[in-house]
């Protein structure tokens, strides 16, 4: 047992608990409100510390656990997991959603435990040895699905953006050759692609030369692209037969800024507060966009918006380049993996953790839509951490666990 | 396939390249941009100008106005700049409607909104304004404004009114959308079809500087247009509503209601003594206020929908139908005889003919409406099924007529007498008074009128509603009817129907001089005991038209002795219209041809 904390990465496990502080510090400043002569504190902070506390706890447990033992459990947590997610629509709709199941005092996102169920299922499924092209490609499909759709009809699409991230990234991690998994992205980029003729052409010529460069038949590229074309055509099209109301929606989801009352008006506030807190901020607990309460829910979702405001540039990119360096260690340390489950789940975790920062920090920035994600280790709220947490302890296990 | 070596290449690509992604972005906010977004959120902030959409017309079933918005000029106050609290009172009270006690009345509870501009006059006639307006350099803190307020095309009760939302319904319905100064359904049509009416409020977002310099600092311009309210096309039709405002004599209470059978749409709705909804869109005076609140005829009471009046002899047909349902009678079953009156137990009934009409069947009970044969009916059927009957033929039960605030009828049942008279009260008394639509039982005009609609429609009852149509902007939506089926077969309710007509074309017809030539009526009328004041009268029916059209009606006067001496004349005179106007019209549409 000893001797298997020894092997344990260091720097990782430093930079986590810094993290960790470095959010429950900002909660504080969160929960923190100064109008007037008025201070008003609420206990998010303290609940935070709790939560901490349970999630370190969590990471020691994981981490001398046997290996074999783990790997029995991941088949029954991804059943358990999909049971939850199911359960979770018997439970009341909160902000007309239904995401979490409440027990007493208590929330629980069953949309997180299952992320960690699926990467580590989709991992151990899809490095088997000798498994053709079609079943790599049918059983992550398949695993995906399932957590996919129900997460989708919570709905929460943040989450589900968070899944089919973590399919794509994990099919160019395995086996299947990557222009498999090139093919199957390409109509959503052609979709994206179809409001512009000359980014449609740069795309499909590109496209084809990968397909090329890949040694595929002509007669195949081609198909490729005229299927492409196809839906690049009539993207378009199907955009005219919606009512005016129904694009409004879409293209408030592309860009807030259609609706600056209503989704535009945190990502307004949101950037006011960051730009305001310039190269050094406003100090500690001073942050005036948070004080006057212009952004809601300033501790979950808009953390990143206090911390902009109150530690300006300096602050705000010392948070990343501690996110940066915690990613960067364990790229390091997965790439020396000779599992290759254990690998290709290290690297589902690694692209589930930065993507969750990119669309966070991006809302925060107004440079990406609202899609509601946390930000990992420094938001509010309990289930996030803890998944979190457990994501890097088994990372640290499976490092443990190379000989 | 990532290989080996290359792996933490490729992960090292995508974590760099996201990190570099958000720290260009952090650069651009706090480092490129920091001055300008510092100006803003020190001198901010973002106003936000709301830009208010106009309401929805309402319009008869010919386009004809009956709620259209006019221009009007509202007078304004903004609290934090009145100087003198006394002197300002004194020159509202002089100058508006309001008095001195209203006006602080007003102030007080505006006390949490100083910096905004409060409605406090609306529609100021032109000559104050004039004057109001050349004393406005003295007083700072009032201003006028040019909006529109509702003008109603005749007196009635269906349309309801606006007016400006108050501070608890504020604070409700803040999260909705409404502002402090907005004005708001509060009953009727206006209440009830309040969200399609509203509209929606648009807004101009600026950011602008301490100055109100608008600092043009995001990429869009941001403004919304407001969406004006959808406009409202009814059924009623104006030339019959006010031809029955015409006729109703005066200085009577009571209700009108004409209905198309086909749609379920009513055609009129009239509700005797009137109010005019024009008087709330200006302030009221004490004096005006109490001539309507202490006035004895209480005009501000909808008979249609809020009145229950015990139907009398209007109910038979349900007795009677009730009776042939459960095999109790048939078309020629004759019952006792009528010698003026009937022995039950040791009372005596006594029969509104006191020379007595001998022994009936059904079609004759109703056309003579003989109180006798509907006694020994009731003899032979049990209460509560009475009571259920009635309750499956929806006239106890609200119609759900697109209006706020419809009140339900009644009918007891045993439990109720043994709760309210007693373990051992005697039914048999009660169930024979109930017979002939007396004693307890009591119905609206409005549901009176769906049952004899639905008798007409061999059965099919259609909900009441006076909704046709809504028009939107490039919308139009029709009110879709909700029918039911009464709880009786054909044959039976044919039979009820031979009753009817022959109370119109019998010999001893009850309202046979409602007579109309081309026109095919049928009817039952009523007299309605209460208190032993004079008794209220009714008439309820249905006529069908040469060119096929079917209308039901009902009319109920108050207080107004019997119903074939006081409705009859009315609906006649009705009818008479409705008949010309249709041969009018056939007349025009053979002139297109």
């Amino acid at each position: 047992m000893i001797k298997n904390l020894k092997k344990m990465d260091k720097t990782i496990l430093l930079l986590l608990i810094l993290l960790i502080g470095f959010g429950i510090v900002f909660i504080y400043s969160a929960s923190y409100n100064k109008a007037g002569n008025v201070i008003t504190l609420k206990n998010f902070y303290l609940k935070q510390m709790f939560w901490a506390f349970i999630a370190i706890s969590i990471f020691f447990m994981v981490v001398r656990l046997p290996l074999f033992f783990i790997e029995s459990l991941i088949l029954p947590m991804y059943i358990l997991s999909l049971l939850l997610l199911v359960i979770v629509f018997f439970m009341p709709e909160i902000n007309g959603s239904r995401r979490w199941i409440l027990l007493g005092p208590l929330r629980f996102q069953p949309s997180e435990f299952a992320k960690v169920a699926t990467v580590l299922l989709l991992a151990k499924s899809i490095s088997e040895h000798n498994l053709d092209n079609w079943k790599i490609f049918l059983r992550g499909a398949a695993i995906v699905f399932f957590p996919l759709v129900l997460v989708l009809l919570e709905p929460d699409l943040g989450t589900s953006l968070i899944f089919m991230m973590m399919l794509f990234v994990m099919f160019l991690a395995s086996d299947l050759p990557n222009f498999i998994t090139i093919l199957f992205l390409a109509p959503i980029l052609s979709l994206i692609c179809s409001f512009n003729w000359y980014i449609l052409g740069f795309y499909l010529v590109g496209l084809s030369f990968y397909l090329y460069k890949n040694k595929l038949s002509s007669a195949f590229i081609g198909l490729i692209a005229v299927l492409n074309l196809f839906i690049a055509i009539f993207t378009p099209i199907m955009w005219n037969t919606l009512h005016s109301y129904q694009q409004d929606r879409i293209l408030t989801f592309i860009d807030p800024m259609h609706d600056p009352l209503g989704a535009g008006y945190q990502i307004i506030q949101s950037k006011i507060a960051v730009g305001s807190g310039g190269i050094w901020g406003k100090g500690f607990l001073l942050g005036t966009q948070k004080n006057l309460n212009f952004i809601p829910e300033h501790h979950t979702d808009f953390i990143f918006s206090v911390i902009g405001e109150e530690t300006g540039f300096v602050g705000s990119f010392l948070l990343l380049f501690l996110f940066m360096l915690l990613l960067i260690f364990i790229a390091k340390r997965t790439a020396e993996m000779n599992v290759p489950e254990r690998k290709i789940a290290s690297i589902g975790f690694i692209a589930i953790l930065t993507f969750q920062i990119l669309v966070n920090v991006g809302m925060n920035l107004g440079t990406i839509p609202t899609t509601g994600m946390a930000l990992p280790f420094i938001s509010y709220g309990g289930s996030n951490l803890i998944i979190n947490v457990l994501s890097i302890a088994l990372i640290e296990k499976f490092i443990i666990g190379e000989d | 396939m990532f290989k080996k070596n290359t792996t933490f290449y490729y992960l090292l690509l995508g974590i760099v390249g996201v990190f570099l992604y958000l720290i260009f972005g952090l650069i651009n906010l706090q480092i490129l941009n920091k001055e300008k977004y510092k100006l803003i959120a020190e001198n901010n902030f973002v106003r936000i100008k709301k830009k208010k959409p106009s309401r929805g017309e309402i319009l008869d079933v010919n386009y004809k106005p009956i709620v259209t918005n006019i221009p009007s000029y509202n007078l304004y106050f903004v609290g934090s700049k009145i100087k003198d609290k006394e002197k300002f009172m004194q020159f509202v009270a002089e100058n508006t409607a309001l008095s001195k006690e209203e006006v602080k009345s007003i102030l007080d509870k505006s006390r949490y909104h100083k910096y905004t501009g409060i409605l406090l006059v609306e529609n100021v006639p032109y000559e104050k304004m004039l004057i109001i307006s050349e004393n406005l350099n003295e007083f700072k803190s009032l201003f006028f404004k040019a909006e529109s307020t509702r003008k109603y095309a005749y007196p009635n009760h269906f349309t309801g009114y606006t007016s400006k939302i108050t501070e608890d319904l504020y604070r409700k319905l803040k999260s909705k959308g409404y502002s402090i100064n907005d004005k708001i359904g509060l009953s009727g049509l206006e209440k009830y079809y309040e969200k399609i009416l509203k509209g929606k409020v648009g807004y101009e977002i600026k950011q602008v500087d301490a100055r109100g310099k608008n600092l043009h600092l995001f990429k869009y311009h941001l403004e919304k247009k407001p969406v004006n309210g959808d406009n409202l096309i009814l059924t009623i039709d104006n030339d019959v509503q006010n031809i029955i405002r015409e006729t109703f004599p005066k200085n009577m209470k009571g209700a009108v209601i004409i209905m198309d059978m086909k749609t379920g749409g009513l055609i009129s709705y009239v509700s005797y003594p009137e109010i005019d909804p024009n008087i709330f869109m200006s302030p009221i005076s004490t004096e005006t206020w109490n001539s309507i609140i202490l006035n004895p005829q209480k005009p501000m009471f909808d008979r249609v929908l809020k009145g229950r009046f015990p139907p009398a002899s209007t109910f038979k047909p349900v007795i009677g139908l009730f009776g042939l349902e459960n095999n109790i009678i048939e078309r020629n079953t004759k019952l006792a005889e009528c010698t003026g009156g009937l022995n039950v137990g040791n009372r005596y009934f006594k029969c509104w003919y006191s020379g007595g009409h001998g022994r009936l069947n059904i079609i004759d009970a109703l056309s003579v409406s003989c109180d006798v044969y509907f006694y020994d009916l009731s003899l032979r059927i049990a209460l509560d099924d009475i009571s259920e009957f009635t309750k499956n033929c929806f006239l106890i039960d609200r119609t759900g007529i697109d209006l706020p605030k419809e009140v339900k009828g009644f009918i007891p049942d045993t439990k109720w007498y043994k709760k309210h008279y007693g373990k051992y009260v005697s039914i048999l008394g009660q169930k024979v008074n109930l017979s002939i639509g007396q004693g307890e039982v009591l119905v609206t005009p409005l549901s009176l009128c769906a049952f004899y609609a639905a008798i007409g429609n061999d059965g099919v009852w259609k909900r009441p509603h006076l909704l046709k149509k809504i028009i939107g902007e490039n919308f139009e939506r029709e009110y879709v009817t909700e029918t039911r089926e009464l709880p009786a077969s054909q044959k039976n309710i044919k039979i009820i129907q031979e009753g009817l007509h022959k109370v119109v074309y019998g010999k001893y017809g009850t309202a046979k001089r409602i007579r109309l030539k081309d026109v095919d009526i049928y009817a039952k009328t009523g007299s309605a005991e209460n208190h032993k004041k004079i008794t209220h009268a009714w008439l309820a029916g249905y006529a069908k038209f040469v060119n096929g059209k079917k209308i039901a009606f009902t009319v109920f006067v108050e207080n107004g002795g019997h119903g074939g001496s006081t409705c009859v004349p009315i609906a006649r005179d009705v009818l008479d219209f409705y008949k010309k106007k249709i041969i009018a019209n056939m007349g025009q549409d053979k002139g297109k041809l």
